[in-house]
């Protein structure tokens, strides 16, 4: 009897399984770090990229609760590309300011150098 | 004729191409496209970022494979999307590597700068000869409270301003030489000014002051890091302000050297 209802219990799991992709864990861990290195490297919450990658995983996680893992997988996903992109803008930015830091003191210098001619 | 025929060509065509795709779709599509063109050639981008050149491709490609099935407009949107999205990253990651590279050059430019400077300030200080020492432009004491401290006077200032005399190139010469030599120690450069007149731009005319002496400092390649800047404004006069001579003296800057640790005394 037991052996039965167990037989129908896995069908019924393989008949559910056929319909619905696996819960992503892996990519929701990838999502999670993508946005925590995103913060790390000093992407602040009024960002757009860092914004749309939040509300992304959130949604991707309530997804998961609501069993429904494609949307989950797609969300999470968009939401880790959407973090790396905000990474690779701070980098960017950070990178212009060092630049123009750079010009500025090269300027002062130039100017130093006339004045001492 | 003809135009009917054209006409007809254009809707069969669209037909075909549109058969699987919604306009939304479609338009996910050309963006992914364009935006892949636009990184694929460009030969900065596949260097600093290879493998999002590579995934973005990927994508797009199979973006492309689906807009052929039905019923797959979200997934050609999906993928879209992570094409177009790693597109922008390679794009971010050629930029930076571009200015990484421009960052170094300067660098050394600035390297090479400061040695020049350092070399021009060296032979104008020689030309100049004794005649410095005579204006004692520059006094070092030792204060029990407060350390080793070196005061600039006024006379390396042009009056009211804050850019640092030539006179002022052999003093800014040894305490450079000198950070040099000591380079676990670190400096406050305090900056004062006379009473006389508003307050508030007495501060800022102190504070601009030090920070001259700070950029020059830098400049002669002393690690910005090793020094800090701070404005005092009126406060602790060295001689009554009521004569030209005393508010003359009020009106300096004063390096304030850590001890060989690196340990600076309290602010003032």
């Amino acid at each position: 009897m037991s052996n039965r209802l167990f037989a129908a219990g896995v069908a019924f799991m393989f008949l559910a399984g056929c319909a619905t992709d696996p819960i992503p864990a892996e990519q929701i861990r990838l999502t999670e770090q993508a946005v925590a290195q995103a913060k790390a490297v000093g992407a602040v919450e009024q960002m757009d990229e860092l914004v749309l990658a939040e509300t992304k995983l959130a949604a991707a996680q309530s997804a998961i609760a609501d069993q429904d893992y494609k949307r989950a997988r797609v969300l999470a996903e968009q939401a880790e590309l959407d973090a790396r992109l905000a990474e690779a803008r701070v980098l960017t930015s950070k990178s212009e300011a060092q630049l123009a830091d750079l010009h500025g003191k090269l300027n002062r210098l130039r100017k130093q150098l006339g004045e001492q001619q | 004729m003809s135009r009917f025929l054209a006409a007809a060509g254009g809707v069969c065509l669209l037909a075909l191409a549109g058969c699987a795709t919604s306009p939304q779709a479609q338009q996910a599509l050309e963006q992914a496209h364009a935006a892949f063109d636009a990184v694929k050639d460009n030969a900065e981008v596949l260097h600093a970022a290879p493998k999002d050149v590579i995934r973005a491709g990927e994508s797009l490609a199979r973006a492309d494979r689906l807009s052929s099935y039905s019923g797959s407009d979200d997934d050609v949107v999906h993928f879209a999307y992570l094409s177009q999205r790693y597109s922008a990253i390679a794009t971010e990651h050629g930029k930076l590597t571009q200015n990484n590279e421009r960052l170094a050059a300067l660098e050394l430019e600035r390297q090479r700068l400061q040695l020049t400077l350092r070399e021009a300030k060296l032979l104008s200080v020689q030309q100049q000869g004794a005649l410095l020492d005579a204006q004692m432009a520059s006094v070092l004491t030792s204060n029990t409270d407060r350390g080793l401290v070196m005061t600039l006077g006024d006379v390396l200032f042009d009056t009211g301003h804050s850019e640092l005399k030539a006179s002022a190139n052999r003093t800014v010469l040894k305490l450079a030489q000198f950070l040099q030599l000591n380079p676990r120690r670190i400096v406050r450069i305090e900056g004062y000014s006379d009473a006389r007149g508003d307050a508030k731009m007495n501060l800022e005319l102190s504070r601009a002051r030090a920070q001259s002496v700070a950029d020059m400092l830098e400049d002669l390649g002393v690690d910005a890091k090793r020094m800090r800047v701070q404005a005092l404004g009126e406060a602790y006069p060295v001689a009554e302000n009521a004569s030209s001579i005393g508010r003359a003296q009020n009106r300096r800057v004063e390096i304030v050297f850590s001890d060989e640790q690196g340990h600076l005394s309290d602010e003032r």
